[in-house]
């Protein structure tokens, strides 16, 4: 499949204390990255891709926030690292981006400082010397007048600026994986473009491994090497990504991919929507997860849930009558 | 930043038009006649004649109003009907003390409230947040004076520790300037730090959602910069607004604590001169205050400006 994980995420579950009781986001999620591989994960808003995401760096408040399972990366278990310890770890060897860059920005201090900020803490160097590797950053993220950004606020600059600010910021310490997590959400499609093709473009000169979340296919297809497809808090499907689209197996999947607007489709017809909605966290259904949105649901399904099993060489799903669905085509639904 | 600052400075100007004008109208808007208001119902036609004589009661309004803005742009407000001394004197002199004391309560608001609603923010929902928010309450709820006898009670009259009541300016050394006033300031001061760390509080919960202080845990910082470098500066907005209240309320005389503590400070000259009726010094106390009003604000706006670049006005243009 590939050479060995740079970061392996085995049977992690993130569960939060909330007032409303106990509440599990993330529920045995497994995955690995390649070194230098771009990973997809997919999924509807509230299927617990940022909780995975951000569990990964234990960004959780932990006195609400239990994690179970291990999280592999250089030899070491973070999730059994001692807090204090993690700080290391976090925008040295991983590190993250996020969806809305001019809220992730702290407005109060110029982008150059907060570039800046990401190298003295876990390099050795000058405030002079950071400054210097600042500007590196800046030209290699496209920012043009980089001399003059680095005294900017994040207010004044424009939001694909912004996205490149967080990405010089996450390539400051030269990290091994970025996790980005709908880095291109809140940006407009011709900035969303550019935001990719720069992440594409860092993939290649760094060999730095990508975890892209995000719920927009397209971008699947384009960029990610293998694709996880998460659904409320569990792996669904995960597969190479020509694999993924040439056959999905799961129902979600095979919903989501008809959820995508082609050019060429009949205009006279709506768009195909998945009935109804992610259910809460606090009320999981009792076996498949996904069954109650389900058109090849049965009383197998609503009762006993599924294993995430191998299907091929390249792909795993977690659906109890993935053989009959990939005998019969996709589902008419 | 400059134009910004003379544009502010040219509308405070209105507003001082406006005040002034009040102000002098406080001495018609007493029933009867202001002087014999002012030498009480047995005073001889006399001497009512001659202290009209003396205020220029005799002269047409108009004539007297000009007369008295003209004086008061020359830093002339007239002078004290009891104390010899010109009201400008007067609150110059009583402006030291409370000066020193205002600063040295809010230092001690400053001290106890930002720690206090920090802690509370980020330990929320615990015993320690309802500890300091308990604490915060009884500091809003005992009143003033009740806090004062009680400072006294324990640290001058059991320990000994500090004088009961008085005052002795700067010049006679700072301990001895100081140890009049940490009683005064510790009692105002409370009730300040009990206002200021709510806002702390909530201001910095609200701060710690902020996704710039995920961005910055996901760079590695360590949780106290975090706390004090990421979030702190962003919460510190709404807490300048009620430290410059706070600092304001205590500028403008604190009349209860100064006179228990015997404090000659702008509160007991309002006081004072309310109940003698001493017109001229409230007319120029309420001008004080106004000034000081105008710009302890302005000086928090400048402030804003440097604690968030957001705000930072037009220093581009």
């Amino acid at each position: 499949m590939q050479a060995k994980p740079v970061l392996e995420v085995k049977n992690l579950r993130t569960s939060f204390r909330t007032e409303r009781g106990k509440v599990t986001a993330v529920d045995g999620v497994s995955f690995s990255l390649g070194k230098g591989e771009v990973l997809g994960v997919v999924g509807e808003s509230g299927c617990g891709k940022s909780a995975t995401a951000q569990s990964i760096l234990r960004l959780f408040d932990e006195t609400y926030t239990t994690h179970e399972g291990e999280v592999w990366f250089e030899g070491q278990d973070l999730l059994s690292l001692p807090a204090a310890a993690m700080h290391s770890v976090r925008g040295n060897h991983i590190s993250m981006i996020f969806q809305d860059p001019l809220s992730s920005l702290n407005p109060v201090y110029t982008i150059g400082n907060q570039i800046a900020e990401a190298i003295l803490i876990h390099k050795n160097v000058s405030r002079r010397e950071a400054n210097a590797r600042v500007l590196e950053l800046l030209k290699l993220t496209g920012i043009p007048a980089p001399e003059k950004r680095m005294g900017e606020y994040p207010h004044e600059l424009s939001g694909g600026m912004r996205q490149r600010v967080m990405i010089a910021m996450a390539l400051a310490c030269e990290s091994k994986v970025l996790i980005a997590d709908e880095p291109t959400t809140a940006l407009d499609v011709t900035i969303q473009a550019q935001i990719m093709a720069l992440m594409e473009d860092l993939n290649e000169k760094l060999d730095m491994g990508i975890i892209l979340i995000t719920h927009d296919l397209g971008v699947v297809a384009e960029v990610c090497s293998r694709v996880v497809v998460m659904y409320l808090g569990q792996v669904v499907e995960e597969a190479d990504v020509v694999s993924l689209f040439a056959r999905p197996l799961h129902p979600y999947t095979q919903g989501l991919m008809k959820s995508i607007a082609q050019m060429d489709c009949d205009r006279s017809q709506p768009l195909h929507v998945i009935e109804g909605t992610v259910p809460s966290l606090h009320s999981v259904p009792a076996g498949c997860r996904f069954a109650p949105r389900c058109p090849f649901a049965d009383d197998l399904c609503r009762t006993r849930m599924p294993e995430l099993e191998q299907h091929g060489d390249s792909q795993k799903v977690r659906c109890w009558h993935a053989e009959t669905i990939l005998r019969e085509g996709n589902a008419d639904a | 930043m400059k134009s910004y600052l003379i544009k502010r400075l040219l509308s405070v100007v209105p507003v001082l038009f406006i005040v002034s004008t009040i102000v002098f109208l406080i001495l018609y808007l007493t029933p009867g006649d202001p002087a014999i208001v002012i030498l009480g119902e047995e005073a001889s036609q006399e001497q009512v004649d001659n202290l009209r004589e003396q205020l220029g009661l005799n002269r047409p309004m108009v004539e007297q109003y000009f007369s008295w803005i003209g004086n008061a742009l020359r830093g002339d407000l007239g002078e004290s009907f009891y104390m010899n001394e010109t009201v400008m004197g007067a609150i110059l002199s009583h402006l030291g003390p409370t000066i020193s004391l205002g600063i040295l309560a809010e230092l001690i608001a400053l001290v106890l409230a930002i720690p206090m609603g920090i802690i509370a923010a980020r330990h929320k929902g615990t015993a320690t947040d309802q500890s300091v928010m308990a604490f915060s309450l009884l500091g809003m709820s005992i009143p003033n004076f009740l806090l004062s006898l009680f400072l006294i009670l324990i640290f001058s009259v059991t320990l000994r520790w500090l004088p009961v009541a008085g005052y002795q300016p700067l010049s006679a050394g700072l301990w001895e300037h100081l140890k009049f006033l940490i009683l005064p300031a510790f009692a105002l001061g409370t009730a300040h730090a009990a206002l200021i760390a709510r806002m702390t509080r909530s201001a910095m919960l609200e701060v710690l959602n902020a996704n710039y202080i995920k961005t910055a845990r996901a760079k590695g910082v360590k949780e106290r910069w975090v706390i004090y470098k990421h979030a702190l500066r962003n919460a510190f907005l709404p807490i300048l607004t009620v430290m410059g209240q706070s600092f304001l309320s205590l500028m403008g005389g604190t009349a209860i604590v100064e006179t228990i503590f015997s404090i000659p400070g702008i509160g007991q000259l309002i006081v004072n001169a309310v109940m003698r009726r001493d017109y001229a010094v409230v007319q120029g106390a309420v001008l004080y205050v106004t000034f000081a009003f105008v710009f302890i604000n302005l000086a928090v706006d400048m402030l804003y400006g440097i604690v968030n670049p957001q705000v930072r006005l037009d220093s581009k243009k």
